[in-house]
């Protein structure tokens, strides 16, 4: 009776194709576009080498230390710092002002920056002019209280930065503000598995549907026909899940981490808690099949939104200043359960997502057979 | 007795939908349950099915009380809902397996079960077909075979026949004849009387959630008064002629609206000659002229007062 019940659900399920697209194809759209509009916003994250001018007159030509660092600075390759252009001082003085470039240097023979306003790359040129002149000083002192020193040596440790502090990257990803949207996006697509268990409820619900009607009058009983029904869809659940979770990262690029075992136990569970809303508000709302799916895309939509997925900030205003909301909403612990995988080293607040994502699965499917079980119809 | 309903009490709010509603099916019968649309018919039906609450009375399946849990009574019934009630995403041969399932389990007598029901309805050519691309008499026969696959002992048909086409209706009229010859009880609901009077051993109408009359078609037209219509073509009857030919001792209602007379005569009276010999007599100019025995419809009328398509 199992496999009889268990495969033809999964048959009506894959073939209903308003429930693929709202659960599968709706998702991967939107994960589409996420990925154009933020494609900005992670290019302005990249850093790109500042535009300056050397005015070339006879004391930088004279001066082969600071030639050479500026050389060394502006080759193409991973430390490049500058796009550095010569010029005499009218020149640079007309690109300044054309706003070609952020500053120019000039030496006399000290080493001095003009610059037309104040910004993140003036910052970045006077840092490395100062770090430059502290070096140069720090050198010439060393040479000129022990001229024994070997200068090489010297300028070799120059080029050692030792850190005192160490990244620790528990999965391996690299930062990027737009995958707290992608996240909000999982948890979307998972409580859009609520469109599978509406539809498991629509179809064991003898008020609900004739064809629920008529399986009301087999001889089964009607908690396996739930469970049956529950398992069909939080097979193609999970099925659609790792579709969009390959989509993102083999298709989109979208960069999860090394985590994959935990972000599939993670897309599972929430995926059983979307579809046991699904079944709840299914059984729940005695209304038409319509306001029902009105009622679960609203629902959907407004836990997404508090997790995140119009606005990152709202998730963190949420956390804040209605902490329960956030430990009850599904979409915000899906999504903070991908983001601590991501951020943190420790499994805890993972965990505790996924425990309390379940409980809320168990409680909402309790609900949804306590309201089922045994009934029979005030109208048909 | 395969079922027995005992004052069943059903309500919708203020209306009372099923008024200490009594019934009894016999084994092997096909049992109809006649009425105008609205009278009790489906939600006795779902009473019975245990798909509807109830407010009072008893109901038993088999000799045995019918409850949503009763799943021994359960595998013996076989229902066809007014509505199609198949899956869209299933073909024709999915669906009636799927239903076939839920009754049998074992695989090969399913299987056996499914095709004999396919071959039943006459749906071979259309088994991989899904519902939409089905015409509303091929659903209807679709939603049939969903419902008597696993070869009930009781088969429930709710007005099957609804929006269906007369060769589609025959079809299933002369399939439900052939599944009761096979040993099936079968309780019909319709509100079509010739239906009724086709296909069922014993009928009940109903009206107002209640029995109105129960018997065969002969008991049912027995226990009126009407023996025959009389219908005539008449072109120059004046309200006088009208008035004499109400007096006449044969009559017992005569009606003229639009050249048409009409005229229900007594039981057992030779009306028909009667009529003819005081047209001559008066002059009256009459074209078309036949004559019908009484139909359910005038038990109908003639215990409610009203027309049961009304």
């Amino acid at each position: 009776m199992f496999g009889h019940i268990f495969f033809t659900r999964i048959k009506c399920l894959v073939r209903d194709k308003q429930l693929i697209f709202w659960s599968l194809i709706f998702p991967i759209i939107l994960a589409t576009l996420f990925k154009l509009t933020f494609a900005n916003i992670s290019n302005g994250e990249v850093f790109k080498p500042i535009d300056i001018a050397v005015v070339s007159n006879q004391f930088y030509e004279n001066d082969h230390g600071f030639r050479e660092t500026m050389k060394h600075v502006s080759e193409d390759g991973h430390g490049k710092l500058f796009n550095m252009v010569k010029a005499d001082e009218v020149k640079a003085d007309e690109l300044l002002k054309n706003n070609k470039i952020s500053g120019y240097i000039y030496l006399n023979p000290e080493v001095n920056l003009v610059v037309k306003s104040s910004g993140l790359n003036q910052s970045i040129i006077k840092t490395f002019l100062d770090n430059y002149k502290e070096s140069k000083n720090n050198i010439l002192s060393i040479t000129k209280a022990n001229p024994s020193a070997g200068i090489e040596g010297i300028l070799k440790d120059l080029h050692v930065n030792r850190e005192y502090t160490y990244e620790v990257a528990p999965s391996g990803g690299a930062p990027n503000t737009s995958l707290s949207y992608f996240y909000s996006l999982i948890a979307l697509a998972c409580l859009y598995g609520g469109f599978l268990g509406l539809k498991e409820i629509t179809d064991i619900q003898a008020d609900l549907s004739k064809r629920a009607a008529r399986v009301n009058m087999a001889p089964v009983h009607k908690m396996k026909m739930f469970a049956y029904g529950i398992l069909a869809a939080l097979l193609i659940q999970f099925a659609e899940i790792l579709i969009l979770l390959g989509y993102l990262s083999f298709v989109l690029r979208v960069d999860f981490g090394n985590q994959l075992p935990y972000i599939l136990l993670l897309s599972f569970v929430g995926g059983a808690a979307g579809i046991s809303i699904g079944t709840m508000i299914s059984a729940c709302i005695r209304k038409g099949e319509g306001i029902k799916i009105g009622i679960l895309i609203t629902v959907s939509l407004i836990s997404c939104s508090l997790a995140g997925m119009y606005y990152a900030g709202t998730k963190y205003i949420i956390e804040k200043k209605a902490p329960f909301l956030a430990y009850i909403n599904p979409a915000t612990l899906i999504t903070d359960g991908l983001y601590t995988l991501y951020y943190y080293n420790t499994y805890e607040r993972y965990f505790l997502n996924v425990a309390i994502l379940t409980v809320l699965s168990i409680i909402f499917c309790l609900i949804t057979y306590l309201i089922i079980r045994r009934q029979k119809y005030a109208s048909l | 007795m395969i079922v027995k309903v005992n004052n069943l009490v059903k309500r919708y709010n203020e209306l009372l939908a099923l008024d200490h509603f009594n019934l009894e099916v016999k084994k092997g019968e096909i049992f109809g349950l006649l009425g105008p649309n609205g009278s009790g018919k489906s939600t006795s039906i779902n009473c019975i099915l245990s798909l509807l609450k109830y407010d009072k009375g008893e109901i038993q399946v088999f000799g045995k009380p019918m409850s949503p849990d009763a799943y021994d009574i359960k595998k013996d019934i076989g229902v066809v809902m007014q509505e199609v009630a198949v899956f869209e995403e299933l073909t024709v041969y999915e669906n009636i397996n799927y239903f076939c399932g839920l009754y049998i389990e074992d695989k090969d007598r399913r299987k056996a079960l499914v095709e004999e029901a396919i071959e039943f309805v006459a749906l071979k050519d259309f088994r991989k077909f899904y519902p939409k691309k089905l015409s509303g008499g091929l659903l209807r026969r679709l939603n049939i075979a969903c419902g008597i696959a696993h070869k009930p002992k009781l088969i429930i048909l709710d007005e099957p026949t609804v929006a269906v086409d007369p060769q589609s209706r025959n079809n299933i009229l002369t399939g439900i004849k052939k599944l009761n010859e096979q040993g099936a009880t079968v309780i019909y609901t319709t509100h079509y009387m010739e239906e009724a009077e086709q296909l069922c051993d014993r009928i009940a109408i109903i009206d107002k959630g209640k029995t109105v009359a129960l018997g065969t078609k002969e008991e049912l037209k027995g226990m009126i008064k009407i023996g025959e219509k009389i219908t005539v073509e008449v072109f120059n009857l004046v309200p006088e002629a009208l008035e004499e030919l109400r007096k006449l001792p044969t009559v017992d209602k005569a009606e003229y609206r639009e050249n048409i007379l009409v005229v229900r005569s007594k039981k057992g009276k030779d009306s028909l000659v009667k009529i003819l010999e005081f047209m001559n007599s008066h002059d009256i100019k009459f074209g078309k002229m036949y004559s019908e025995l009484p139909t359910l419809n005038d038990v109908f009328l003639e215990i409610t007062g009203k027309e049961l398509r009304d």
